[in-house]
């Protein structure tokens, strides 16, 4: 379902992000992307929904190249793709409600859909009573939690979390895991960018393992370092 | 449309309206202004090619014959007139119906009008029209060599001179069009620029989370399309009234000024303007969104 083929992605100033990155997801996987900062996680999650276009080689998603889309199918591309994004990318100036309204808006969901899924998701994330408050309102876990109830609200086939845990204390964190979790067992693919070292060692799930830009590990029920004794 | 995004996009216009109130007032008056110039330059040509066109018609080339020629040879002059290229029509004026157009002109002069009833001075002719105003002069120049002719009357100079002057103010008050069409574009591209540059992390996120590029053009558009209609609604008011009160004067002092009537010339310059209006408004806010949409 998700195939990288021998990607390399260079930015304009000149860094090279990904190099040669060879990657098959399948349907229903639950993956960790691990590594240190810099070594390429975000920049291998953004080229799935076409934030970023790969400068050598193929990304291919639903049996499709991404980077050979018509401008016309890149929504729909991205409509299937949950992303919860490692800056939330929250809309300041609405509401709790509204931000997560929004993702069904711009689908042209009918407002009574709307208002029916989108206390539902909220309710789902703990937020149910934060629904009129705005992102600066918010603590950093809400946010976050926020974002997840965005990504989610559409029923993705694949959900991109890019560090969704990064600021949550244990408890709400292991939340989010089983929400996660929830989600890949009714069929969604998952993939994680994180540096949350408990839990991937505790999930044992796919893990794979980056550095430089490079795929150094690939491992199935893996762990996030290998220790050395 | 899906009732969703007509909400969505109907509410993001009004906030941004509001929020860029004095912008949008600006680029309103401008799109006025603009096209009142243009609605004032076509009112004009309208009514400078209706002038022309009317006295185009009346343009006509009189071929007057010798009192002596034989009817036959009459007959042969008017069939020679009908073979010329370009002519029409050719109208044949006997001694009696000169006479009494004359009379009708000067109603008022007695001592002329019982002058001419005791012997008709007056010339058998032939009023000749062609198809083109050019083809006048070639027109009169072949009658005057004709047999019989004794002379022939046209007016071609003072026509031709107010053709040439209603082409120049076309082709001039086009350019000027166009110009001011770019300015108008300009103007209210800059003004939703505002607006799309204070939500281009919302535009950008829209994207990201599956938005098409035409949801989120149409609330830009709806606003820019809304300012140039507003801005062409008060142009219309303009011009309906100074045409009115200019058509009005005219009627009542220059009454031999054959002004084209205020309907439907009013009514259709009004559509054409809304319509401008609209369309200057939609380009000019597609554009200030273009670079915005590459996401
Ligand atoms: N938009 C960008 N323009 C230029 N360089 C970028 C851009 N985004 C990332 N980079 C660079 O590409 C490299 C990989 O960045 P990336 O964000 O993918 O790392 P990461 O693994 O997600 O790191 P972190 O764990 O800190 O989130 C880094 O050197 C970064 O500076
Ligand atoms: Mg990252």
């Amino acid at each position: 379902m998700i195939e990288l083929v021998d990607v390399t992605k260079v930015y304009p100033n000149d860094v090279v992000a990904l190099k040669n990155v060879n990657l098959k997801i399948d349907r229903g996987e639950f993956v960790f992307v691990v590594g240190p900062s810099g070594a390429g996680k975000s920049t291998l999650v953004r080229l799935l929904y076409r934030e970023e276009v790969a400068t050598r080689g193929q990304v291919i998603v639903h049996g499709k190249n991404v980077a050979r889309l018509r401008r016309s199918s890149i929504p729909l591309l991205r409509r299937t793709i949950g992303v919860i994004f490692q800056d939330f990318k929250l809309l300041p100036d609405r509401n709790a409600l509204d931000n997560v309204a929004f993702a069904l808006e711009v689908t042209e969901a009918s407002r009574r859909e709307i208002r029916r899924r989108v206390p539902a998701v909220l309710d789902l994330v703990g937020l149910k009573d934060r629904a009129r408050a705005f992102p600066h309102e918010l603590s950093g876990g809400e946010q976050q939690r926020l974002a997840i109830a965005r990504a989610i609200i559409n029923g993705p086939s694949i959900l991109v979390a890019d560090e969704p845990t990064g600021n949550l204390d244990p408890d709400t964190s292991w939340g989010i895991m089983n929400l996660l979790q929830t989600l890949n067992r009714n069929g969604a693919t998952v993939i994680m960018a994180t540096h949350a070292k408990a839990i991937v060692n505790a999930m044992k799930k796919r893990v794979v393992a980056m550095d430089h830009g490079r795929i150094i590990r690939d491992q199935v029920q893996g762990v996030y370092a290998h220790e050395v004794n | 449309m899906k009732s969703t995004s007509l909400v969505f996009g109907v509410k993001q216009t009004a906030r941004s309206l509001r929020q860029n109130a004095l912008m949008s007032l600006a680029s309103v008056l401008t799109v006025a202004l603009s096209l009142l110039v243009a609605g004032l330059f076509g009112l004009i040509t309208a009514n400078l090619g209706h002038i022309a066109r009317l006295a185009e018609q009346q343009v006509e080339v009189t071929v007057f014959v010798h009192d002596t020629l034989p009817v036959e040879a009459v007959r042969t002059v008017e069939s020679q007139l009908k073979a010329l290229p370009g002519v029409t029509q050719v109208t044949f004026v006997s001694k009696d119906e000169a006479l009494a157009r004359l009379k009708a002109v000067f109603a008022n002069d007695k001592d002329l009008l019982a002058e001419v009833e005791q012997q008709n001075p007056l010339y058998r002719s032939f009023e000749v029209r062609t198809a083109r105003p050019e083809q006048i002069k070639p027109t009169a120049e072949a009658a005057g060599k004709m047999t019989g002719v004794v002379k022939v009357n046209y007016k071609q100079e003072v026509i031709e001179k107010l053709f040439r002057v209603t082409r120049a103010i076309r082709v001039s008050g086009l350019a000027i069009m166009v110009a001011l069409a770019l300015a108008m574009v300009m103007i209210i591209s800059n003004t939703i620029r505002i607006t799309v540059f204070a939500r281009r992390r919302e535009i950008a996120i829209m994207k990201l989370v599956g938005a098409t590029d035409g949801f989120i053009r149409w609330p830009f558009v709806c606003e820019g399309v809304f300012l140039g209609v507003v801005g062409a609604g008060f142009t219309s008011l303009a011009l309906w009234s100074s045409y009115s009160w200019a058509w009005s004067g005219v009627q009542r002092g220059m009454p031999f000024i054959p002004l084209l009537p205020k309907q439907p010339l009013l009514l259709d310059l009004t559509v054409l303007i809304l319509g401008a209006g609209a369309l200057i408004g939609a380009i000019g806010s597609a554009l200030s969104l273009r670079r915005f949409l590459r996401v």
